[in-house]
């Protein structure tokens, strides 16, 4: 199937099988390996991306079904080579260990913090109750989110 | 694999006096402090290529062909169909027809496609006949008296007892007498990147990107499955998703593609999915111990006797230390190995440990209750004597004033409605201790410094703690320091596992680095009109001690090498490390006993490490080993069908993990002992947390708890237990 798809900016047209994940197509055929997998069935949140602007399980969700849509990932953060705020934070907080969830807590955090600039600490950790840390950073994941925002710690 | 025997530490070398980790104070530290992880900007930005991102030209994958048994003998391997398949490219076979496979999820044979999904179909198509044997889903199954013999050496396998002091006399001595059976259960390590590797010949040698927590352990063990030279392997393991123990091991994820491969003549890549990582990547063994203990009317703890078994899977043992810490003059202990069909145990983060001291710290406040003694004052009664490696009464004392323990209540609490709180302490101890690292240091003209090291950074910060110690060591600011890991090119290095990586590979950083420094002042003295032995270096300049005005900025005096770098190496030497930590944890919950769901509202952990090297590294290994121990008390459980005997629940969905809501303040005190040297910390801190929750619910609800994971129907079913039987003490 021809699919047309907007990843990070940037337009790309491909022929896809229609069994093709969308995390895959991230992944293999774009290279984008950032997005990572985990559980393989939508329940780490590690593969999330943005999708059309809203959070997405990609490895729930078929290449094809991208078709005229918008995918944005953890790549998509940086701007020129500096950290978002919210990646540096992360980094400075020690928000991560082996970081293979990292990129998935970044995308949701990202379209969580376009939505609600100012969350208080039960907040955060309600928005990121779908994102599986296992080495498990998540005191640090809270910090980083707060000092993002300019909180002091919680 | 238990714990490495702690060995009386070796008398100091000269090198030990030399660059002791002593800072002098007219310089700014940078050990000891927060220094942000050198990979952060890699990991956050997606940048960072994990084993699994890793993609060759011409790569192939592979994919293994498991039995869906847990017990059978395989009959015959018909590859015709899977050959025909689109994109297949060869087939391998694991183990012979004639053999057995012993649980579910064994690896039978595999096939290499162009792509993935190929391969996943032609995995498929593969058709192996099996005749199905018996098998055994539980332990109790297991131990039975006329149960079939499974397993060639016999189904168990009993242990030496082992027997300390005069137990009828320690009996006889007993105001109390308890008999209780305790037990924990079989978790899996998840580690969020699976079991994966990438294998490429070029001519006789072989480039193996893997998942492992030691690329020269690998590289030897790689060798040694293929009979070919050490020297002709390459291990490279860059970024890793975790490991927690179970990547020790070079076995079918990595035998597999490296054959493979090399019979292809293309790179073969294999990547576990989330069954597979559940059914065959490791597990923690389960433990039992039915245990009869006496305490003495003053709440002396005078005699343990243990009968204990568990299972390590398919033919590997589960044994853990018993009693844990706390002193029993008179005890005995008889442990048996017990084999069921499921995968083989591998070590995960502090080996027995969390299951010995939940038996014993259950056991104690089922005790202190006995003699109507606070929990907390029978184990002050009943430690070791203090010492720098055993401060467990210090912590106690310190940690009760913290979390405010006089607040807690006598076991049960007695408020109304159906909300109870409780509080529970809990203790650990850890050998650690490596002794194995070499290092190379090299200064550049231009002043930046690479420093190199073959270890390997699971999550830990390993890469950071390159950059700490070279940098306080040189003098360097942190930014010239480029820091280079995970390739068995780099100087050796021994596993990370058993919390003995940092005190293995930071001696040798430190002489690496303090001998380069030497060198850079011997070329660089005459510039400064002072003998090399005057000079000092700190925050980014080389000065002289005596006259610190008289100084250089880091890259003006590296310029003054001309063209020739410095470069020294190091060894692990005695002197800048030592074994044994100690530290306790408190925890409260609050338990709903309508719906079973307990809640952990805090919890303190107070641990020691040693030297610590960089504090967020050393709180962010507390914060996780705390929470993954959270998991094991509340959430994680590997579930097998006792019919069929295969994996419930093999994938995230059902086998639980806490997530971000689940988990509660954590307050983390780090002990600084820089006297003591490095020690790891990986371990310690995730024994404790399980046993303060357990005896936190215990004291909650006021009645007995002696088993894990305290899912909600298990609690309420405690709680129906101890009311069908009328109540009475917990
Ligand atoms: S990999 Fe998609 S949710 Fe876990
Ligand atoms: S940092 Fe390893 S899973 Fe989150």
């Amino acid at each position: 199937m021809i699919v047309e798809v907007e990843v990070n900016g940037k337009r790309h047209r491909r022929d896809l099988e229609p069994r093709l994940l969308l995390s895959d197509f991230l992944r293999q055929d774009l290279q984008l390996t950032g997005t990572h997998v985990g559980c393989e069935h939508g329940v780490c949140g590690a593969c999330t991306v943005l999708f059309d602007g809203e959070p997405a399980r990609s490895c729930l969700m078929l290449a094809v079904q991208a078709d005229g849509h918008k995918v944005g990932t953890v790549e998509g953060l940086a701007v020129v080579n500096a950290l978002s705020p919210l990646q540096a934070a992360f980094r400075e907080a020690h928000a991560l260990q082996c970081g293979f969830c990292t990129p998935g807590f970044l995308m949701t955090l990202t379209a969580f913090l376009r939505d609600t600039p100012n969350p208080g600490p039960l907040e955060i950790r309600e928005a990121l109750s779908g994102n599986l840390c296992r080495c498990t950073g998540y005191q640090h994941i809270v910090e980083a989110v707060s000092r993002a925002c300019g909180h002091p710690r919680p | 694999m238990q714990q490495p025997t702690p060995q009386p530490t070796p008398q100091p070398t000269e090198n030990a006096t030399k660059y002791a980790w002593t800072v002098p104070p007219d310089r700014t530290r940078v050990i000891g402090t927060s220094v942000p992880r050198v990979d952060g900007p890699d990991k956050v930005s997606g940048r960072a290529k994990y084993t699994y991102d890793i993609a060759r030209p011409g790569m192939l994958h592979a994919r293994a062909v498991r039995s869906p048994h847990p017990h059978a003998r395989i009959v015959s391997i018909d590859f015709s169909a899977a050959k025909a398949a689109p994109g297949v490219r060869g087939v391998l076979t694991w183990k012979d027809p004639g053999t057995e496979v012993m649980y579910q999820g064994d690896v039978v044979a595999a096939v290499a496609a162009d792509t993935e999904p190929q391969a996943r179909d032609a995995a498929r198509l593969v058709r192996v006949e099996y005749e199905v044997l018996p098998f055994f889903s539980s332990e109790a199954a297991a131990m039975q008296p006329d149960a079939p013999v499974v397993f060639p050496n016999g189904n168990t396998q009993a242990g030496q007892t082992q027997e300390t002091g005069d137990l009828a006399a320690g009996f006889a001595a007993a105001a109390h007498t308890l008999e209780a059976t305790y037990s924990t259960h079989v978790i899996t390590h998840v580690c969020l990147e699976s079991h994966c590797s990438v294998c490429e010949w070029n001519g006789d040698q072989l480039t193996a990107w893997v998942s492992t927590q030691g690329v020269h352990a690998s590289k030897q063990q790689i060798a040694g499955a293929l009979k070919i030279d050490q020297a002709n392997v390459r291990v490279i393991c860059q970024y890793m998703g975790g490991g927690f123990g179970s990547k020790v091991t070079a076995d079918a994820p990595i035998i597999i593609p490296a054959r493979m491969s090399k019979d292809l003549g293309a790179p073969v890549k294999m990547v576990l999915d989330r069954k597979e990582e559940h059914l065959d990547s490791g597990n923690r063994p389960s433990a039992f111990a039915r245990v009869r203990a006496g305490v003495s009317a003053d709440g002396m703890l005078t005699a343990f006797d243990g009968v204990t078994w568990g299972t390590g899977g398919a033919g590997q043992g589960a044994n853990f230390p018993l009693p844990y810490i706390y002193q029993f003059p008179n005890r005995r202990r008889a442990h048996t190995n017990v084999y069921i069909n499921t995968g083989l145990q591998r070590p995960m983060r502090a080996p027995g440990h969390p299951q010995g001291c939940f038996v014993t710290e259950m056991l104690l406040d089922e005790l202190a209750d006995l003699v109507g003694l606070d929990p907390l004052e029978l184990r002050l009664k009943n430690l070791p004597p203090t010492a720098p490696d055993a401060m467990w009464a210090e912590y106690y004392r310190m940690g009760a004033k913290q979390f405010g323990w006089d607040r807690r209540h006598p076991t049960g609490d007695r408020n109304p409605g159906p909300i109870k709180t409780g509080m529970g302490v809990s203790a650990n101890q850890w050998g650690g201790g490596g002794r194995a690292g070499a290092a190379h240091v090299r200064i550049q003209p231009d002043g930046s410094v690479l420093v190199q090291c073959g270890s390997q950074d699971l999550g830990t910060g390993t890469r950071t703690l390159l950059p700490v110690i070279a940098g306080e060591t040189l003098g360097a600011p942190l930014d010239a320091i480029r820091a280079e890991i995970g390739d068995s090119n780099l100087p050796f290095a021994g596993v990370s596992g058993g919390s003995t990586a940092t005190p293995g590979i930071a001696p040798a950083i430190r002489i690496a680095s303090g001998r380069a420094r030497d060198a850079l002042f011997a070329r660089v003295a005459s510039a400064l009109d002072a003998a090399p032995e005057e000079l000092a270096a700190g925050d980014g300049r080389i000065f002289v001690k005596a006259a610190p005005e008289r100084s250089l900025a880091w890259r003006a005096a590296c310029k003054l090498l001309g063209q020739e770098p410095i470069t020294a190496d190091g060894q692990w030497e005695p002197g800048f490390s030592s074994v044994n930590t100690s530290g306790v944890q408190f925890a409260e919950v609050t338990v709903d006993t309508e719906t079973g769901i307990v809640k952990v509202t805090r919890i303190l952990a107070i641990q020691d490490c040693g030297l610590v090297l960089d504090r967020l590294l050393a709180e962010s290994q507390v914060y996780g080993g705390v929470i993954g121990s959270l998991n094991f008390a509340l959430f994680e459980d590997r579930t097998l069908d006792p019919r069929t005997g295969v994996m419930l629940n093999p994938n995230m969905e059902h086998y639980l993990l806490a997530g971000m809501t689940d988990v509660p303040q954590i307050d983390v005190v780090l002990m600084d002992m820089p006297e003591r040297g490095v020690i790891g910390i990986g371990e310690p801190p995730t024994v404790s947390t399980a046993s303060a929750i357990a005896n936190a619910v215990r004291n909650a609800l006021g009645v007995p708890i002696r088993s894990l994971p305290l899912h909600p129907h298990r609690v309420l079913a405690a709680i129906d237990a101890h009311t069908n039987s009328g109540g009475g003490p917990a």
